[in-house]
């Protein structure tokens, strides 16, 4: 900006950002940092209450402080204490990690995945190229075909049963990664197949179509209501199995079977996702120019080749991004599932449900058993690894751009 | 484009008609439900699943009139969702404006430090924030939801406003410069005005965020049920085994649709006043 610098410079920009700054630091990072302290006590049913003569707790405990004191819970029960030793609850979460066979086990998961990341290299090097003997859709194909061999060979189901004995947090991550996994190539196909339909230029009624497509992500602003009537299209007398008996198929409890019931989620988060999808990619659609189609057609290229070779790679920069961050609400899905299944059917007592994915299962731990400090544990490492893809996130859309670069 | 055959045609239109069924008829299943009499609650009519034989405005009755706290609930919901959308605009504005368009050091730093804040899952987060806010005082209290989901939604409308801000050339507040315009005026003289789409959509978000929100609500009001928010009571009413599933439907309607036709009516700016390319409310 023209002329302007030093101190009054400082104060602007201070007195533009600071209501965000403080906002975010008291509501937000304040509560992270508790959250992380109580991950290292032993914080739950039965140990409710703060001890605020320890200096620690007194620090990070709200209620200890001294304008809040007189609201401090004075429950019975003993107060609680650092944990001995003071990881001990990620030892109880993930501990079982560090065992031989868990470790081969993700070892070979590990390995099983190598052929997508030399897919990945292999495209970077076609892409440097002058022309390419594969398009990039083949080189991905083969990369998937590799990891099918491997797991084959691996005998991969095997390896992840094994990861899965490590303890309760594994189970629901595995679960949790092979819900998105799932889920985003299917918003991605719907969404894809929606907006080349509507994109034609030739169709009666586009608008419309548009208009009646986008309903479903307005309704996924009441998630939790919405769920509730897919739940209830799925129930034992629900609308699907009275549609199936007029037929004469007798409909299975779909909510009580595990398989069903996982595929009963991946469907309704389908429903709020495709719009999404769709409008970003009909977005992107429409800045491809047409010239490049008719070219192709000149050169003989059917609609195969016309998708594969032009449509596909020049959405990537548009869906690449809304992917990952789908990918990542996706896996911290909540309220849809909680509606739906409550995380049931059960896999046995103890046991983390069907699809209990990893908020649902936390959501549990939190409100049913009270265990606070091993859910804390739970929120840090989880935001580890959602910290970990954010960034990923921002190198592959390079959104921290300002107006000036 | 591309010319179509007929065959090529009809299979659009075969799609097409495939893809209007799965994304409405969940919703206009709830509309059926919720004409139905209170213990009817199955159809065994082949027609009467698609088109309304029958229709009875009962539930909606009760929802209204009949005892059920509905109404009370949708006016805490629209009070706690309304504050947090203004409270979010009026902080966040000033911040986007600033990452946008100043050059400070520490700005990018500043940019990925509020995503990453973002990275905290949310259903963790209930508990320190639960024990912030009992230790303030908001517990049970529409106050403390207002300010749980404030600083919830700050960082999505930062980003987005601050990404339209990105798209607006900066010519305009140059000119205002040179003129003697300074930063704070050409914040609120040039600035705000032209981002009038971008905050029609992050507070349509922001709204949708207070509206929508089970979680965090079902923990900080979780009683007496007039105090409830609308999905906390809804949740209730849809699994109370002696309340008529037909009240849920009416009630559910009444909610969704005036939210379609907010979202129908703002759809034009989607596409340019969504600006994250990526990030859902």
């Amino acid at each position: 900006m023209v002329g302007w610098s030093g101190r009054r410079k400082t104060l602007t920009i201070l007195l533009f950002i600071a209501p965000t700054l403080i906002g975010i630091l008291i509501f937000s990072v304040y509560p992270i940092l508790y959250n992380t302290f109580i991950s290292f006590t032993n914080r739950g049913m039965y140990r409710p209450n703060p001890d605020c003569t320890q200096t620690l707790t007194s620090i990070f405990e709200p209620s200890c402080w001294p304008m809040f004191r007189e609201r401090a819970p004075k429950g019975l029960g003993q107060p609680y204490s650092l944990q001995t030793p003071f990881y001990g609850n990620y030892a109880t979460l993930i501990g079982k990690l560090f065992t031989k066979e868990s470790m081969v086990a993700l070892l070979f998961i590990l390995i099983a995945l190598l052929p997508l990341w030399g897919a990945r290299r292999l495209n970077q090097h076609y892409d440097r190229q002058l022309t390419r003997p594969v398009s990039s859709f083949v080189v991905w194909l083969g990369g998937l075909v590799g990891v099918a061999l491997l797991a084959w060979v691996l005998k991969l189901p095997a390896q992840i049963a094994v990861l899965m004995k490590a303890g309760d947090f594994f189970v629901v991550t595995i679960r949790t990664i092979l819900y998105v996994a799932v889920c985003i190539p299917l918003f991605f196909i719907v969404g894809l197949a929606l907006a080349l339909i509507l994109n034609s230029s030739n169709l009666r009624g586009r608008t419309a179509f548009r208009v009646i497509m986008i309903v479903p992500w307005a309704a996924s602003t009441v998630a939790i209501m919405m769920s509730l009537v897919w739940q209830f299209f799925f129930r034992e007398q629900g609308t699907i199995n009275q549609l199936l008996k007029l037929v004469g198929i007798q409909g299975p409890a779909w909510l009580n079977n595990p398989t069903l019931a996982f595929a009963v989620i991946v469907l309704a988060n389908v429903w709020y996702t495709y719009p999404f999808f769709m409008t970003v990619i009909l977005g992107a659609l429409q800045s491809i120019p047409p010239e490049q189609y008719e070219a192709a057609e000149v050169d003989g290229a059917n609609w195969w080749d016309k998708l594969t070779k032009i449509t596909l790679p020049l959405l990537r920069p548009a869906v690449l991004p809304a992917t990952v961050l789908s990918s990542i609400t996706t896996f911290q899905m909540f309220g849809t599932v909680w509606a739906i299944t409550q995380g049931r059917p059960s896999m046995g007592a103890g046991a983390p449900g069907a699809t209990e994915l990893v908020m649902v299962y936390a959501y549990k731990q939190i409100f049913q058993t009270n265990a606070y400090g091993r859910m804390g544990a739970y929120a840090v490492i989880m935001f580890v690894f959602l910290f970990l893809a954010t960034l990923y996130s921002l190198r592959v859309t390079r959104i921290t751009k300002g107006a000036y670069e | 484009m591309r010319r179509s055959t007929p065959g090529v045609k009809i299979l659009q239109y075969v799609i097409l008609a495939a893809a209007t069924i799965f994304a409405l008829y969940p919703v206009w299943f709830a509309v059926l439900a919720s004409g139905r009499a209170g213990g009817r609650l199955y159809t065994f009519n082949l027609v009467g699943m698609f088109i309304p034989v029958e229709w009875t405005w009962e539930n909606y009755r009760v929802m209204l009139l009949g005892g059920q706290p509905f109404l009370q609930w949708m006016r805490n919901s629209l009070f706690v969702a309304g504050v947090t959308t203004v409270a979010c605009i009026v902080v966040a504005t000033s911040a986007a404006f600033a990452f946008s368009r100043f050059r400070f050091k520490g700005r990018e730093a500043g940019l990925i430090f509020l995503l990453a804040i973002q990275a905290f899952p949310g259903v963790l987060a209930l508990v320190p924030q639960a024990q912030l806010l009992t230790a303030i005082g908001l517990y049970k209290n529409p106050w403390g939801l207002v300010i749980a989901y404030t600083s919830f939604t700050l960082v999505f409308c930062t980003w987005n406003l601050k990404g339209y801000f990105d798209t607006i050339p900066i010519d305009l507040e140059e000119a205002g410069m040179i003129d003697g315009c300074g930063p704070v005026q050409s914040f609120l003289l040039i600035g705000l005005p032209l981002a009038r789409p971008a905050l029609a959509v992050t507070g349509l978000f922001a709204f949708m965020t207070g509206w929508g929100e089970y979680a965090l609500a079902s923990v900080i009001i979780p009683a007496p049920d007039s105090a409830k928010t609308l999905m906390v009571g809804m949740y209730k009413i849809a699994n109370e085994i002696n309340i008529p599933w037909g009240y849920f439907a009416a009630g559910a309607v009444m909610v969704i649709i005036p939210v379609l036709l907010v979202f129908l009516y703002l759809q034009r700016y989607l596409e340019s006043g969504l600006t994250l390319g990526g990030v859902k409310g």
